[in-house]
């Protein structure tokens, strides 16, 4: 296979990869891709940095919500009546 | 109550205790069911309507949950249920899938713009573009993403909450990322 046939296949596989869902042989022939091809490696590390940088955002944005909203005293006030 | 015999009233003592047990736990939880139920509707207003009509429901029904399981994933799967009874299903638009590139277009446009170690390229996608794409990722498979990427669910639970297949759970998950992907390679190049 070419070069470029094995970026196609191991792009294909990046997330079957991450998901643990690939056969061992399936699985050592993306790590030795990645070991000889820095394009590959490299895409490999952005997507795991940008779902942590997704998750991070996603985080942020809602803290000041929670902070402020109130919400977890109205929840607290729908528990049952005690005793 | 008729019968106020020592070993009914110990009953419900221990019913009570079980009870406040529930009600701590799930209270616990409510700033993680916030943040998922922030990324599934459109404003922090519906998302606080529906926490709170989550927890309602969950009170309410309490005893059906199975004491040692997932208590953040039953209360995710009574939230998405009552989101989906809200009609939100009906605003989908089944036809028009949304265009689809593989899984390096947003690496290798971030490249073009300038070369930089992985987290500087990344931290480049601003809090809001980041928002605001996944706002734009059709539901069905923002509701994986949200469930996976950012409330950390397992691909089991995700199904659970969802009542899918754990393969479509990973398929969707897989198309609403590169979804989100595509869209943040959108917005990088226009600015
Ligand atoms: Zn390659």
């Amino acid at each position: 296979m070419t070069a470029h046939g094995d970026c196609r296949q191991c792009e294909e596989r990046l997330q079957p990869y991450l998901d643990r869902t690939l056969t061992a042989d399936e699985r050592a022939i993306v790590q030795l891709h990645l070991s000889e091809c820095g394009r590959c490696a490299r895409c490999y590390r952005l997507e795991e940095v940008l779902w942590k940088h997704v998750r991070n955002c996603c985080e942020e944005e809602v803290n000041g919500e929670l902070a402020s909203n109130g919400l977890q005293q109205r929840l607290a006030a729908l528990r049952s009546e005690p005793g | 109550m008729s019968e106020a015999t020592p070993d009914h009233a110990r009953e419900i003592a221990g019913e009570a205790r079980d009870r406040i047990r529930f009600e701590e736990e799930a209270l616990a939880l409510a700033d993680q069911v916030y943040r998922v139920a922030r990324r599934l509707v459109p404003s922090p207003e519906e998302a606080e309507d529906l926490v709170q009509d989550t927890y309602v429901r969950a009170f309410r029904n309490w005893r059906s949950f199975e004491a040692g399981t997932n208590l953040r994933a039953w209360l995710l799967r009574i939230l998405t249920n009552l989101n989906i009874d809200r009609g939100r299903r009906a605003q989908r638009a089944p036809s028009t899938q949304p265009v689809e590139e593989g899984d390096y277009f947003l690496y290798d446009r971030l490249d073009e713009a300038g070369a930089g170690e992985e987290h500087r390229l990344v931290e480049r996608l601003s809090q809001d573009s980041i928002v605001e794409a996944l706002a734009a990722v059709p539901h069905d498979f923002r509701d994986v993403v949200v469930l996976v990427d950012i409330g950390e669910f397992s691909y089991a639970d995700a199904a659970q909450i969802l009542d899918v297949p754990i393969g479509t759970v990973m398929s969707r998950l897989h198309r609403g990322r590169r979804i989100l992907k595509q869209q943040l390679a959108d917005m990088a190049a226009t600015g």
